[in-house]
C-alpha cells in the first residue's frame, strides 16, 4: 500500500486524493480558508504551504536513490507548496509546521498579509467565536501587525440579497460563495470584482442575490463577510447550544443543527451528511426557527361561546374522554399527517384505533413543481413515507372531504387542514373537532379542543424522507415540562451551564406549555381504560420497528452513528436489486 | 457622445457577425468575454451596466462573469467617458518623476478632478497604475491608445489643443539608453 511520511510519521493511504484532506481526516491540523471538501480546488489562499519532498528516482538503476544508511533520498521541492492542491504519491514526504520552521514562517506571514487590509471589528462581527481567520489568527499569526497605514475601505453593510448582506472589507477573496453559486446551485450568481486590494465578490451591476440556496455561502465563508440578514446581532455564537436535528420544511430531510439560546432556536444551519444533503440547505429550510418560536401554542385551549380560553391539561383528557364516550367510535374521523413524526403518528394511531375508531389516514401535502431535484422536494411535509410506512390511508382531497362529511368526530394531528384548504369551517361546523398542534394557525381556531403538542425542535422523533431514509431529532427546546440539567440528551451551552436565573442577560421565558403526543396520550389512556405507556420517542420506536415490518431492526442507536437508516420500501428495494 | 446618449444598447446583424466570428476563435464562448467587451466599447465608447448585460446576453453567458471581468480591467470604462481619457501615470517611477505635478496641472487646465469628465464630454482624466513606460516617466495614455511620454507642461498644453481638434498626439519612438547617440 503506498504510504506518505507526515512530520516524520508513517501513514499508508489506499484512495489516491490531495494532502490537505488526508492530513484533516488523521487527527492533524493545517490551517486553511479557500479549501472545501465540495467544491473546486484554487489554492488561492495560500495558507495551507507545507514543505513536500519526493524520493528520488533513478533511471540507470531503475530504483530510487538512497544514501549512505540506506534511506531514500528525498528532494524536496524548492518552493512551498499548497497542500490542499497537491497529490499524494507513493513515498512522499510532507513536513508541516509541526516540523517545519520554514512553514510556521509561511503561515504567519500569509496571515500578516490576508490582515493587512482586514478590519479589526472582532467584537462587533457576527463571525467571531467560529471564524476561521480569527481562530487561526490566534494559532499561527503573528502577534501584531507591522502595518501602520489607512486600511483600503470597501463597500459594507451591503445588502446583496433578501438573506444575505456582505461587508466586503472583511472579505479575505477566497471565493468560496463564488464557487458555491457556479458549482453547486449553479445560479452564476456572484462574481469577484474589481481587483488588486479593492476586490470583493458581489452579483452583477446590483442584481439581487436571491439563489434559492445564499445562505450556503453564508455558512462556508471564512469570514464574517457574508452575514444571514435575518441572525445578524442575534447572539454570540458562544452563549448558543448547537442541537442536532432534521428540517421539517420539505421532504428531503436534510440534516440541521438547531442554534439554539435561551430556549429560542435563532438560527439553523446544515450538517454534514453525504448520503442527503452533503453540507449543503436550502434557505426556505431556515425560516423553520419561526415555527419552533412564534405562534406557539402553549397550555390547552377549550372552545367557550365560539372563543378559545386556556383550560387546564386535567381538563383536555377529561374533555377528549367524555368526547369519546358521548360518541360512537365508527364516527371518528382520526387524522395522522406527514408534518408529525412517525412516533406521534404511529402512537396516535394506536390509541384511537385501540378506542375502537378506524385506522389514522392522511392527506400527502404535494405541490407539483416545487421541488428543484436537489434539496428541495415536492413533498412539503417531512414525513409523508413514513405515514405510508405505517400503512395509513392517503387520502386524496377528494376523498378526505368525504370521509369528513361521514365523521361526527374529528381528531386531528399537527395538519394545518383549514390552512391547506382541504376544509373550511362550514365542513366542520356541526362536528366536535379536537386538534393536536404546536402552532396556532386557521385550523386551530376552528377546533373545540386544542392540545399543545412538541415541534420537532422540543422532542425526539424521527421523520423518513422520500428517499425512505428515516433520521431522528434531538429536543433543543426545553418545555415547561422538561430541563437540560436532567434530560442528559440535551445539549447545553455556556448560559445553561453557568447562567443563573438571576441574570439579566438569560430568560426561562421562553418555555412552551405543551406535551408530546405519546406522554398527553399515555396520561389519558387509564381514563378510558386502556394501557398505553410512552415515556420518550425512543420507546415509541421500539414498538413502531417490533410492530411495523418495513421498520423492523431500527432504533436510534442505529440512525444516530449510520447518520439514519434506509428503510425496505418497495421503492428502495428497487433501486439496490 | 452626443451619438451614444440616444443610442439604445443593442447589436445589429453586423455586430453579430463580428461577434460570431470572435467566438469561433475559441474553445469556449467564456473565452469570448474580453475581445467582445472591447468590441462593445469600440461600437458605445464604455461597457456600463447595460453594455454588460447585453454582452452577456449575446454571449448566453453569466452576467456575474461579464461583470467581474470589465471590473477587472481598467481599460474598460465602466461608466460614460470623455471622448478622450487622459491615463495619467502616478505609480512608482512616474510619481518620483513629477507624475503627480503632471496630474494635478491637467487637473487645473481642465477643471476637472480625477475620475471626472469636461462638461461638453470632451476629456476624462483617470490617475493610472503602472503602464510600463517607467523609462519615459512621467508618462500618460490617450484613451487606451497613444502613449505621450516624458510629460512636460508645454508638452501637455500642445497635446491638449490638438485633441481639442481630434488630433491625437503621434506615436513617439524612444530608443533605449545605449542607442542614442551621446553628441
Amino acid at each position: 500500500m503506498p504510504e506518505i511520511i507526515i512530520d516524520d510519521k508513517k501513514f499508508t493511504y489506499d484512495t489516491p486524493g490531495k494532502v490537505l484532506p488526508f492530513i484533516l481526516d488523521h487527527g492533524m491540523d493545517l490551517p486553511f480558508f479557500c479549501y472545501h471538501p465540495s467544491l473546486s480546488i484554487p489554492a488561492n489562499c495560500r495558507q495551507c504551504l507545507v514543505e513536500i519532498g519526493t524520493p528520488v528516482f533513478d533511471r540507470a538503476t531503475n530504483s530510487f536513490k538512497t544514501d549512505e544508511n540506506g534511506e531514500k533520498v528525498i528532494q524536496f521541492f524548492p518552493k512551498l507548496m499548497t497542500a490542499c492542491s497537491q497529490d499524494m504519491s507513493d513515498g512522499m514526504v510532507v513536513k508541516t509546521h509541526v516540523s517545519s520552521e520554514k512553514v510556521r514562517r509561511a503561515q504567519k506571514d500569509t496571515l500578516e498579509f490576508i490582515l493587512v487590509n482586514h478590519p479589526l471589528d472582532c467584537p462587533i462581527c457576527d463571525q467571531a467565536g467560529e471564524c476561521p481567520l480569527q481562530i487561526q489568527t490566534y494559532k499561527y499569526g503573528p502577534e501584531g501587525s507591522r502595518f501602520e497605514y489607512k486600511k483600503v475601505h470597501k463597500p459594507k453593510r451591503i445588502q446583496l440579497g433578501p438573506r444575505v448582506v456582505l461587508d466586503a472589507e472583511r472579505c479575505i477573496n477566497c471565493t468560496r460563495c463564488v464557487r458555491f453559486t457556479h458549482e453547486i446551485s449553479k445560479t452564476y450568481q456572484l462574481s469577484i470584482v474589481s481587483r488588486g486590494d479593492k476586490n470583493y465578490p458581489s452579483t452583477a451591476n446590483g442584481k439581487e442575490f436571491d439563489d434559492a440556496y445564499s445562505l450556503n455561502t453564508v455558512d462556508i465563508c471564512p469570514v464574517g463577510a457574508l452575514t444571514q440578514a435575518d441572525f445578524r446581532f442575534k447572539a454570540r455564537v458562544w452563549e448558543m447550544n448547537q442541537t442536532p436535528s432534521i428540517d421539517i420544511t420539505n421532504g428531503k430531510g436534510t440534516n440541521v443543527d438547531l442554534w439554539v439560546r435561551d430556549n429560542l432556536v435563532l438560527r439553523l444551519t446544515p450538517r454534514h451528511n453525504p448520503h442527503v444533503n452533503d453540507y449543503w440547505m436550502p434557505d426556505s429550510s431556515r425560516e423553520a426557527y419561526r415555527l419552533f418560536n412564534e405562534n406557539r401554542i402553549s397550555r390547552p385551549e377549550i372552545k367557550l361561546d365560539k372563543e378559545l380560553v386556556k383550560t387546564s391539561w386535567n381538563n383536555a383528557k377529561e374533555t377528549i374522554a367524555e368526547i369519546i364516550e358521548a360518541h360512537d367510535t365508527k364516527e371518528v374521523l382520526v387524522l395522522g399527517s406527514g408534518y408529525a413524526s412517525v412516533e406521534e403518528n404511529f402512537v396516535f394511531n394506536q390509541f384511537f384505533t385501540a378506542l375502537g375508531c378506524g385506522k389514522a389516514s392522511f392527506v400527502p401535502h404535494v405541490v407539483e413543481g416545487a421541488g428543484d431535484g436537489f434539496l428541495l422536494t415536492d413533498d412539503q411535509a417531512p414525513n409523508t413515507k413514513g405515514c405510508e410506512l405505517l400503512g395509513f390511508r392517503a387520502h386524496t382531497n377528494r376523498t378526505f372531504k368525504n370521509a369528513l362529511a361521514k365523521a361526527t368526530v374529528v381528531v386531528v394531528l399537527a395538519e394545518d387542514i383549514v390552512g391547506r384548504e382541504l376544509a373550511n369551517a362550514e365542513d366542520l361546523a356541526g362536528k366536535t373537532f379536537v386538534y393536536f398542534g404546536t402552532n396556532n394557525n386557521t385550523t386551530s381556531k376552528d377546533a373545540q379542543l386544542v392540545v399543545p403538542i412538541t415541534c420537532a425542535a422540543e422532542h425526539a422523533a424521527s421523520y423518513v424522507n422520500v428517499d425512505g431514509r428515516i433520521q431522528r431529532t434531538f429536543a433543543a427546546k426545553e418545555t415547561v415540562y422538561t430541563s437540560r440539567a436532567t434530560n442528559l440528551e440535551m445539549s447545553t451551552g455556556r448560559l445553561d451551564r453557568f447562567g443563573t436565573k438571576f441574570d439579566n442577560w438569560r430568560t426561562d421565558k421562553n418555555k412552551v406549555d405543551c406535551l408530546p403526543v405519546w406522554e398527553f396520550l399515555s396520561e389519558l389512556a387509564p381514563r378510558l381504560n386502556q394501557t398505553l405507556s410512552y415515556e420518550t420517542g425512543k420507546e415509541v420506536l421500539t414498538a413502531v420497528s417490533s410492530s411495523v415490518d418495513a421498520f423492523a431492526g431500527v432504533d436510534y442507536d442505529k440512525m444516530d452513528t449510520e447518520m439514519g437508516v434506509v428503510l425496505s420500501t418497495p421503492e428502495t428495494e428497487e433501486k439496490t436489486a | 457622445m452626443q451619438i451614444n446618449k440616444i443610442m439604445s444598447y443593442t447589436f445589429d446583424k453586423e455586430d453579430l457577425k463580428q461577434i460570431d466570428a470572435i467566438k469561433a476563435k475559441y474553445p469556449t464562448v467564456q473565452s469570448a468575454t474580453m475581445p467582445v467587451l472591447w468590441y462593445a466599447q469600440d461600437k458605445f465608447g464604455h461597457v456600463n451596466a447595460e453594455v454588460q448585460h447585453l454582452v452577456a446576453t449575446t454571449l448566453d453567458i453569466p452576467e456575474s462573469h461579464v461583470h467581474g471581468v470589465a471590473t477587472f480591467y481598467t481599460q474598460y470604462y465602466k461608466k460614460e467617458m470623455g471622448k478622450y481619457v487622459l491615463d495619467v501615470c502616478t505609480c512608482f517611477s512616474c510619481q518620483v518623476c513629477g507624475g503627480y505635478d503632471m496630474l494635478h496641472y491637467i487637473e487645473d487646465k481642465l477643471g476637472i478632478k480625477a475620475g471626472e469628465t469636461t462638461p461638453d464630454g470632451k476629456f476624462s482624466i483617470q490617475e493610472a497604475e503602472c503602464l510600463g513606460a517607467c523609462g519615459y516617466a512621467p508618462m500618460l495614455q490617450v484613451t487606451n491608445d497613444v502613449y505621450v511620454n516624458h510629460l512636460t507642461k508645454e508638452k501637455i498644453d500642445s497635446m491638449i489643443d490638438g485633441l481639442k481638434e481630434d488630433k491625437l498626439p503621434e506615436y513617439e519612438e524612444i530608443l533605449p539608453p545605449q542607442l542614442i547617440s551621446k553628441d
